[in-house]
């Protein structure tokens, strides 16, 4: 090393450190703080046994709608997690009824007829018109749904057509589910392709033959032909009753299948027709195993304590270091703002681009890690006073003191690493929160000893704060006198 | 020259694995005695783990208990466990309830309390909850340990392993006999700080075996693995004391203002379990890994004639027992490990200069 290699290494990085944070800062970034700290409302839920994968995100998709439509939600967090829970997180709501109205029960599936289809409600192309009065003002749309009403406008799922859709034939209590699967004969146009074959109750089944028979007596290609799939007041699927049915007899429904029309993903589509199905048939609403509802006085507190633990415990490491190790502690106080700087970069940036909360755990993972950190440099420091007793002089025993501590910091690092990954893959609630911390502080803990510490070490060496009187590196070797003048018998010290 | 001196300077060298002969009855009688508080006490598991709700309310109408006691009696919660926390709130801990009786509790918690009931803040586990939380704890930890295992295994020698599985059940068993004598609530953070005293633990542990390791690349032919041992931990004695200063001064602080901060009551569970841990985890790694595979490779083929041929060029006693030699071996154990490397320019010189100035 020299010190060019030295000092341009150093520049990067505390640019990289400093400069990244200071950016963050400077567009407003900020950690996002999870609902422990800022106040808010949680709940888990829990789904019936052997509810599938598929069907829980469907439940999540519902769930962020309704959430959506509550407003004054900053970030829902929405999530599935173990088997067949859900997590759902609301910073900042303090509504409690309405955010357990709008997650607690399941979306309501319904058969409806399908009277037209325009491209916008008719409410807002023709305000003079019958219409019915739970319309909303600005979208013309029903809302909320009554799957009786007479008459209702429901948008399509994407949201460029409305349906005028009657009452609903069956919902979905008449349901079993559903399943998507891959037919030789029964895609589109005859073709092999994707299909949803629907599982109806007996009285359900009853009631299906009777509406496809009732649909199936308007002419093939009109609207009024198609079987609007509503699931809570969105028309997931409007699939039209095949040319041929007679009006009489309807559909058998234990022969009935939905196919998926012209569309570039016909089985992922399949699927999630698939999953509405299973997840409007589902018996009973979700179970609330978990509700908590922090007020937002009481998350504040917490995070006060937190900030002012950590700053304590801060100014009393600081303090210990710097008698202890003299100049070298505070190249470890330096280090440990480059270390913290990076360590929030990186919180700020997952809390932006992934949406990660800073939770309490979060929190107490970083003062953890202040312990982990300051570990490396006194590892190396060690390292170095060892080397310098041996009689090595002290630039010297600075750089051949490194590799060891390197490799020793190393597998330190790997093992709190390992134990990091494995609890944000294995557990779950608050203890991902701090495996999360913790695990970025052990990269970047890896990432500051071999870009901060080595090249600032050496560079303090070689500067008079390297060698001479109290505060200086030789300073805090302890056992001065013996290589500094080799003249001393060796006996003298013992 | 005190010995607080000496340690300054890394000149000790003190016979830890000697002393591991006593200090080892000690843990294991520790290890007992807290499996026993553990069979008569058993750990107080939070509603996190076992199910219940926990209402909090800002005691506004200034009621006591009885009054609390008398509102929860109209609902059917008389069982309910009832307490006025000294910051001015009431907290009411029941069994698990379903969604609407959980309503109506927020509903009487906020009349008794004279807030709004938005203001109440609640936290309702269901059963099921708790048992896949703990399920999934366990679950993480059973992997882990075997992880670590492997680890260390492939990156030093299985002996070290075991040794650090050792070191690391005799941590966890007395922070939770710890728990158990004391009362002290189990809750996910105090989950979370067992496993990061996991990590500790072995971290330190580590960074021992890291440099045993080390030492026996330079020594083994002068030396026995005993006094190897020894030699390493004085070496990396100041490194684990200051690295568990600096880690418990932070954790201490947040001890500190956990206890007096109210909203921090989970801080406080938390740095309890990690205080008490971290403590325990230093004390391990010196006294019981090191001294377990010191004990466990003297009797392996090669240690005893290493034993015996470093005993025979001192002109010892070959048939020493491990342990036994807790005076001479002091004298013997070497200053620092760099024997073959650094140092023996540095002795050689020495005696020449001292020659000079006489």
């Amino acid at each position: 090393m020299n010190r060019k290699k030295a000092l341009i290494t150093l520049l990067v990085t505390l640019a990289i450190a400093w400069g990244s944070i200071g950016a963050m800062l400077l567009a407003g970034w900020a950690p996002k703080l999870g609902l422990d700290l800022q106040g808010g409302f949680a709940v888990v839920l829990v789904g019936p046994e052997g509810t599938d994968t598929d069907t829980l995100d469907t439940a999540v998709e519902i769930m962020r709608r309704r959430i959506e439509e509550l407003g004054s939600v900053q970030e829902p967090e929405i999530s599935v997690q173990g088997e067949r829970s859900i997590v759902v997180q609301l910073p900042g709501v303090d509504d409690r009824e309405r955010a357990l109205q709008a997650v607690g029960t399941t979306g309501e599936l319904s058969f409806r007829p399908v009277l037209g289809l325009v491209p916008q409600s008719p409410a807002l192309t023709d305000p003079e018109g019958d219409h019915p009065d739970n319309l909303d003002p600005v979208t013309g749309l029903s809302h909320p749904d009554d799957v009786n009403a007479a008459i209702a406008y429901l948008p399509s799922e994407d949201g460029f057509s409305v349906y005028v859709v009657g009452p609903a034939f069956l919902t979905g209590s008449d349901m079993k589910g559903g399943r998507a699967q891959f037919s030789g004969t029964g895609g589109h146009g005859g073709a092999g392709g994707w299909v949803v074959v629907p599982e109806f109750t007996d009285e359900g089944g009853e009631k299906f033959r009777l509406a496809t028979g009732e649909l199936a007596s308007y002419p093939v290609g009109s609207p009024q032909r198609q079987l609007a799939i509503v699931v809570d007041g969105v028309v997931g699927s409007a699939p039209e009753v095949a040319a041929g049915v007679s009006p009489d007899e309807g559909l058998d429904p234990n022969q009935v299948v939905i196919t998926i029309g012209s569309s570039e993903e016909p089985q992922a589509e399949s699927e999630d027709l698939a999953a509405i199905l299973n997840y409007g048939a589902l018996p009973t609403t979700f179970e609330r195993e978990r509700v908590e509802s922090v007020s937002a006085s009481l998350g504040s507190d917490s995070l006060k304590a937190g900030l002012i633990a950590g700053l304590i415990g801060l100014a009393l490491v600081t303090i210990y270091m710097i008698i202890y190790y003299r100049v070298l502690g505070v190249i470890a106080m330096v280090g440990l703002t480059v270390f913290g700087s990076l360590l929030i970069g990186a919180i700020i940036l997952l809390g932006e681009f992934q949406g990660t909360t800073l939770t309490l755990a979060g929190v107490t993972g970083i003062i953890v890690s202040i312990g982990i950190t300051l570990d490396s440099y006194i590892v190396y420091f060690e390292r170095v006073k060892e080397e310098f007793h041996t009689g090595r002089p002290l630039r010297p025993s600075i750089d051949h003191a490194y590799p060891g501590a390197f490799s020793t910091i190393l597998k330190g690092d790997t093992v709190t690493f390992l134990a990091a990954i494995l609890l944000y893959l294995l557990a779950i609630g608050p203890v991902k929160g701090f495996a999360l911390t913790l695990g970025i502080a052990t990269l970047v803990d890896v990432f500051v000893s071999y870009f901060y510490t080595r090249p600032g070490t050496w560079l303090v060496a070689h500067s008079p704060l390297g060698d001479g009187g109290w505060f200086t590196i030789r300073g805090a070797m302890g056992r001065s006198s013996r290589s500094a003048t080799p003249t001393e018998p060796v006996e003298v010290s013992s | 020259m005190s010995v607080l001196t000496r340690m300054y300077r890394g000149e000790t060298h003190f016979d830890f694995v000697g002393a591991a002969r006593k200090t080892l009855i000690v843990s294991a009688g520790l290890i007992v005695l807290s499996l026993l508080l553990l069979l008569i006490r058993p750990l107080n598991l939070s509603i996190d783990f076992t199910g219940g709700v926990i209402v909090t309310v800002e005691n506004q109408s200034d009621v006591d208990i009885a009054d609390v006691r008398a509102a929860l009696g109209d609902i059917g919660q008389a069982g309910a466990r009832v307490q006025l926390t000294g910051e001015g709130f009431i907290l009411i801990q029941t069994e698990a309830l379903d969604a609407a009786a959980q309503d109506e509790l927020i509903v009487v918690a906020a009349s008794v309390g004279g807030t709004d009931v938005n203001a109440v803040t609640i936290d309702a586990v269901g059963p099921t909850f708790g048992a896949e939380v703990t399920r999934a704890a366990i679950q993480a930890l059973v992997v882990f340990l075997f992880i670590v295992a492997l680890f260390i295994t492939w990156r030093f020698e299985w002996k070290m392993a075991l040794a650090a599985l050792a070191a690391l059940f005799h941590d966890l068993i007395i922070t939770a006999g710890l728990f158990a004598a004391f009362g002290f609530v189990v809750t996910p953070a105090t989950v979370i700080a067992l496993l990061t005293i996991l990590g500790y633990s072995l971290y330190d542990t580590v960074v021992v075996f890291d440099k045993v390791d080390e030492n026996v690349e330079l020594m083994h032919d002068r030396y026995t693995y005993t006094e190897i041992v020894n030699a390493s931990m004085n070496q990396v004695l100041m490194r684990s004391i200051n690295t568990s200063l600096t880690s418990l001064i932070p954790v201490g602080s947040l001890l500190l203002v956990g206890s007096f901060a109210f909203g921090a009551h989970t801080l406080r569970e938390f740095a309890l379990a990690l205080f008490i841990g971290i403590a325990i985890g230093t004390y391990s790694s010196i006294f019981v890994a090191a001294p377990l595979l010191a004990f466990w490779k003297e009797r392996e083929e090669d240690w005893v004639v290493a034993r015996k041929r470093a005993m025979r060029r001192r002109g010892g006693d070959a048939s020493l027992v491990v342990g036994d030699d807790v005076r001479p071996m002091a004298e013997t154990v070497p200053a620092a490990p760099s024997v073959p490397t650094a140092s023996s320019g540095a002795a050689a010189r020495a005696p020449r200069k001292r020659k000079k100035r006489r």
